[in-house]
């Protein structure tokens, strides 16, 4: 520590305890929200899941460079008085250790209009596969306090890795291009 | 499916709202409330563009960014940038200049080495030798490279689109407002805010260290940025005097009006912990340093405060 006598001087220790948030959990939007947020002026999401045929597959792996783990797509098609604005387009993605699910806006002209995050789950350490634990999440309703979610909201110093979403995202664009028309 | 966090009123008749979006490499997390769900909403997407315009600017691995374009061209002839771009590297120099070159934006070859940036084919071979004084910011948003150099404004860039973020929401007419961009983060309104840092021993444990109502904190740690290279761990987080890297157990968080200058100096004191007490003060800020405590399993805090004890509306939380 000597090395630092000219920093300073407060070297508090700091064990973490009790007040350590062990989790990391978070609910942005629900799907109407998302939709809402992505297409502002649209009065209509029909909703239209896709199932992927083999040659599908491959044609969105090709063209995306990105491995397609899940045959089917949920997707919405967006319209504003019968008119076409694009498709809102809902999937999930490996965050570090769980999934992240998020929703992608494409316009009519096949470009990305937003992207929002709906539910972030990065959870760590042993606490977590304690079922215990994760059932402390069931039954939350909107208005509750949820002791972790007061926990998380401050952390500078957390940082996401977005690969995984910016993969997905190219991975979409190459699906609406494939098999949405 | 519960709303948690969007539209949920509360019972003064504010409405409140958080979103977050996979931005600068990283997830920004926009929060804020307001007189109505419909003005949060908008004041958030503001703010959310304000993030992207920066996103585009200048980020490295963009090939049509404005940073990209300095890189490829700016020992040739002079380059015109956004106003953004102009007022982020004018504020690089500011920094580079107090800080004796502890702070450099001409890192960028060696994070390209160490893996942290991308490889472009099209930018021209550097000279190796030149500094931060080698780009020259000329009138009319022009800058030019009078080395052949490359740039990166990644340790900086993103604490500046915090803060534009921030302007964002207060111009909406927010009562108040938190932007994080997962690490940078900045807050206003009328309550203080706990700040949490991840411990740098076991990182999925958070520490709550500063209680925060007004002004900006930034943390800098290898963790979760750190990768090996020829055998060794790594961090991003390079001395540009010696061009080594920091090491990996050690996290240092700023306290400042503004995220920029938090996001910068958190820099400066990896490069050097010593030389950057003594310049702290000129820039107003307070800076923590938390290094595992591997007896105990607790962190040792170095903190700054008991030399500038000011004007700091924070306390550590011990």
């Amino acid at each position: 520590m000597s090395n630092f006598d000219r920093w300073l001087m407060v070297p508090a220790l700091i064990i973490p305890a009790a007040a350590s948030a062990p989790a990391f959990a978070v609910q942005y939007m629900n799907v109407e929200q998302a939709q809402k947020v992505l297409f502002p002026a649209a009065d209509g999401f029909e909703a239209k899941t896709v199932v992927l045929s083999a040659e599908q597959k491959r044609a969105i792996e090709a063209s995306s460079g990105v491995r397609v783990r899940v045959n089917e797509v949920k997707a919405w098609h967006a319209t504003q008085g019968g008119k076409a604005l694009g498709w809102f387009l809902l999937d999930e993605v490996y965050g570090k250790h769980e999934f992240i699910t998020y929703a992608v806006g494409i316009g009519a002209d096949g470009a990305v209009k937003g992207v929002e995050i709906l539910d972030y789950r990065e959870t760590h350490g042993s606490e977590v596969n304690n079922a215990k634990w994760r059932a402390q999440f069931t039954g939350k309703k909107a208005g509750d306090t949820l002791q972790l979610d007061e926990d998380i909201k401050n952390i500078s110093g957390a940082t996401l890795s977005c690969k995984h979403i910016t993969d997905g995202v190219k991975r979409l664009l190459a699906t609406c291009a494939t098999v949405l028309k | 499916m519960t709303a948690l966090a969007l539209s949920a009123t509360v019972a003064s008749g504010l409405a409140e709202c958080v979103r977050a979006r996979p931005l600068l490499g990283t997830l920004v997390e926009i929060a804020a409330s307001g007189d109505t769900a419909d003005t949060v909403q908008t004041a958030i997407s503001n703010a959310f563009d304000a993030v992207e315009r920066v996103h585009q600017l200048m980020s490295y691995q963009a090939a049509d960014s404005d940073i990209s374009r300095i890189n490829r061209g700016g020992f040739e002839r002079p380059v015109t940038v956004a106003r953004h771009t102009w007022h982020v590297l004018q504020a690089a120099a500011r920094f580079s200049e107090a800080s004796d070159g502890l702070f450099d934006i001409t890192i960028a070859p060696t994070l390209t080495k160490l893996g942290f940036l991308p490889r472009h084919s099209d930018f021209p071979r550097i000279s190796g030798q030149g500094n931060w004084r080698h780009v020259l910011l000329l009138p009319d948003n022009q800058v030019r490279l009078a080395r052949r150099l490359r740039i990166d404004v990644s340790g900086i860039a993103k604490g500046y689109a915090v803060d534009l973020a921030i302007a964002a929401l207060q111009e909406a007419g927010m009562y108040s407002g938190r932007v994080n961009a997962g690490g940078d983060l900045r807050v206003f309104g009328e309550t203080a805010q706990i700040i949490h840092v991840r411990h740098p021993g076991s990182p999925t444990q958070m520490l709550p260290v500063v209680e925060l109502r007004q002004g900006a904190a930034a943390t800098s740690a290898g963790y979760y940025t750190q990768r090996r290279y020829q055998g060794r761990m790594v961090t991003p987080l390079i001395n540009p005097h010696t061009r080594v890297a920091a090491e990996v157990q050690r996290s240092v968080t700023i306290l400042a009006d503004d995220c920029m200058t938090a996001d910068a100096l958190t820099k400066v004191v990896h490069a050097d912990p010593h030389s950057a007490v003594g310049k702290l003060s000129q820039f107003g800020a307070r800076a923590l340093m938390l290094e595992a405590d591997t007896a105990s399993g607790g962190c040792r805090v170095f903190d700054t405060s008991s030399l500038y004890p000011a004007a700091w509306r924070t306390r550590v939380i011990t």
